[in-house]
């Protein structure tokens, strides 16, 4: 078991503590007692002196008695160098037990100190990994009991982290796996359905009306259930990061003239006038055409479904910095603010009151945004209740032969 | 204008859709439930298709297996793969000189349209 910091720092604390207080008692002490002996000895030689002046102011042997005197007064004198001698020595003791005991416990901090450096340097690196995404990171648990519990409890973390994420991908995983499975099973039923109600409608002369209507009836849900079908394994592709895009440099007016196409006879049934302005001059975009058409169908497509009969829709192409953005413009009912915020989530529709009469599947939005961000754009919703719905997006300019230093731009912009 | 066609799929529900619209088109229709049923087609005595149609997802010897056998054998008659999963559309040919996918729903008017492509006299595909 490693020694725990604490430990260590009472330790040391307590050594350096008893240490200089010896030092400081030893040091009085010594002090104290030679300062005595020293007043001892001055005393009695002061007492040689006066009873030898005594003597002389007596007349006894005086020859003798000044000489005691004289050599009383360089014995004092003695004395005095003496003592001086010895509060140095003993001052210089105590200063150099001082250091030295102060010396030991810098030592003593500086190790500690050192020996906490290394391990938490390689917390704080690892922590920096881990936190990068890299879960597979450790650090080597040792050094004082509170850097290793540390380590240990930052290795137990990371651990964790990575079981966690390691089974939210496989939950995901099996998630794709489903998706992809309910929609192979479900194809191959719905395949039969519609293809023997279209084998039906060919039959169209001997039906009754009734019956057509039945059959159409039929035709119309699976063609839904296609839809929904196609939306859900898109999402579930985008989900999983498998939703791949070819990127073209394509002409802006072919991918307005493609929606068209695909939305003419749709439009036409309800009445609604499309129309389309295109800037000229627009730079060419950076754009899959099948999935580009297939954003601007679903943005159609909501505009068809949710205008009344007889509605203007307009699709305009602008240049915006270095972006192109399209948008389309109706004007029908319009969405409440509350609405609009949560619209390119998926399942959420503008009026929960049509849904009952609108055929979407409520993943178009949701797929539109998937796709052109994807394309390193943004998608955009306004509207006022009342005054009509604009939905744009914008694509990046393709970068054209020689127009590298833009590329990095479009680079950014993902 | 007519061409035989060879039809393969494990669902006989599927199989009576795809005969009675071919036959509704024209064309003549053999069919097998899975990729022995085709092998045994053509290594049989009987007329020779000129266009398979294969679902790619079969028990035992799957569509594109028997392919893969096919071709091995030199047999170079046209392939169209059905297939429900769009996974599978412009999965690696492998060298199976594969003419074209359908995607589950069947898109039937694009299909007879490649069907007369692909049996036209003249140029092959």
């Amino acid at each position: 078991m490693s020694q725990s910091l604490a430990n260590r720092l009472t330790i040391g604390f307590t050594i350096a503590f008893a240490v200089l207080t010896a030092l400081a008692v030893i040091g009085v002490a010594r002090f104290i007692q030679q300062r005595q002996d020293f007043e001892d000895a001055i005393a009695r030689s002061y007492q040689r002196e006066i009873q030898a002046r005594t003597r002389i102011s007596q007349g006894r042997h005086p020859a003798a008695a000044r000489a005691t005197v004289l050599a009383q007064q360089r014995q004092r004198r003695a004395l005095r160098d003496d003592i001086s001698n010895q509060t140095r020595d003993t001052a210089l003791l105590v200063g150099a037990g001082l250091i030295a005991a102060l010396t030991g416990a810098a030592l003593l901090f500086s190790g500690l100190i050192s020996s906490m450096r290394r391990p938490l340097e390689n917390l704080v690196e690892a922590s920096e990994r881990l936190a990068a995404g890299d879960l597979e990171t450790r650090v080597e648990v040792g050094g004082l009991s509170e850097t290793a519990s540390l380590g240990r409890a930052f290795n137990e973390m990371a651990g964790e982290l990575q079981r966690r994420a390691g089974e939210r991908d496989q939950l995901d995983r099996m998630k794709d796996e489903f998706v992809l499975t309910a929609s192979h099973e479900l194809r191959s039923p719905l395949t039969s359905v519609q293809g023997f109600a279209e084998l039906l409608i060919m039959e169209r002369d001997r039906l009754s009306p009734e019956q057509v209507e039945t059959v159409e009836v039929i035709l119309d849900n699976s063609r839904h259930l296609v839809r929904l079908l196609n939306d859900l394994l898109d999402l579930a592709r985008s989900d999983a990061g498998r939703l791949e895009i070819a990127p073209q440099p394509t002409e802006v007016e072919t991918l307005v003239e493609d929606a068209e196409r695909a939305m003419r006879g749709q439009l036409e049934g309800r009445g609604q006038a499309l129309s389309t302005a295109v800037d000229p001059d627009l730079p060419r975009v950076s754009a899959d055409r099948d999935r580009v058409r297939q954003v601007m169908v679903n943005l159609l497509t909501n505009a068809n479904e949710y205008c009344p009969d007889g509605a203007a829709i307009e699709v305009k192409a602008t240049r915006i910095d270095a972006d192109v953005e399209i948008a389309v413009t109706d004007n029908g009912p319009g969405i409440p603010q509350d609405q609009l915020e949560h619209i390119f989530e998926r399942f959420t529709r503008g009026d929960a009151g049509l849904t009952q009469r609108v055929g979407g599947t409520g993943l178009g939005l949701a797929i539109a945004k998937s796709l052109v961000e994807l394309h390193g754009g943004t998608v955009a919703a306004e509207s006022t209740p009342g005054g009509g719905s604009t939905f744009s997006f914008r694509l990046p300019a393709a970068a054209a032969p020689g127009d590298a230093p833009h590329a990095p731009l479009e680079a950014e912009a993902r | 204008m007519m061409a035989r066609v060879l039809v393969a799929d494990d669902s006989e529900t599927i199989l009576l859709l795809l005969r009675t619209r071919l036959e509704m088109a024209g064309h003549e229709v053999q069919t097998a439930t899975d990729g022995q049923g085709v092998l045994d087609a053509l290594k049989g005595a009987g007329p020779k298709p000129d266009l398979l149609l294969l679902d790619a997802m079969m028990p035992r010897i799957s569509g594109i297996d028997a392919l893969r056998e096919l071709r091995a054998a030199g047999v170079d008659v046209p392939a169209l793969i059905v297939s429900a999963h769009e996974e599978a559309n412009g999965a690696s040919d492998e060298g199976l000189a594969i003419s074209g996918y359908v995607s589950k729903p069947i898109d039937f008017e694009a299909l007879f349209d490649r069907i007369a492509e692909l049996t036209a006299p003249g140029p092959a595909a």
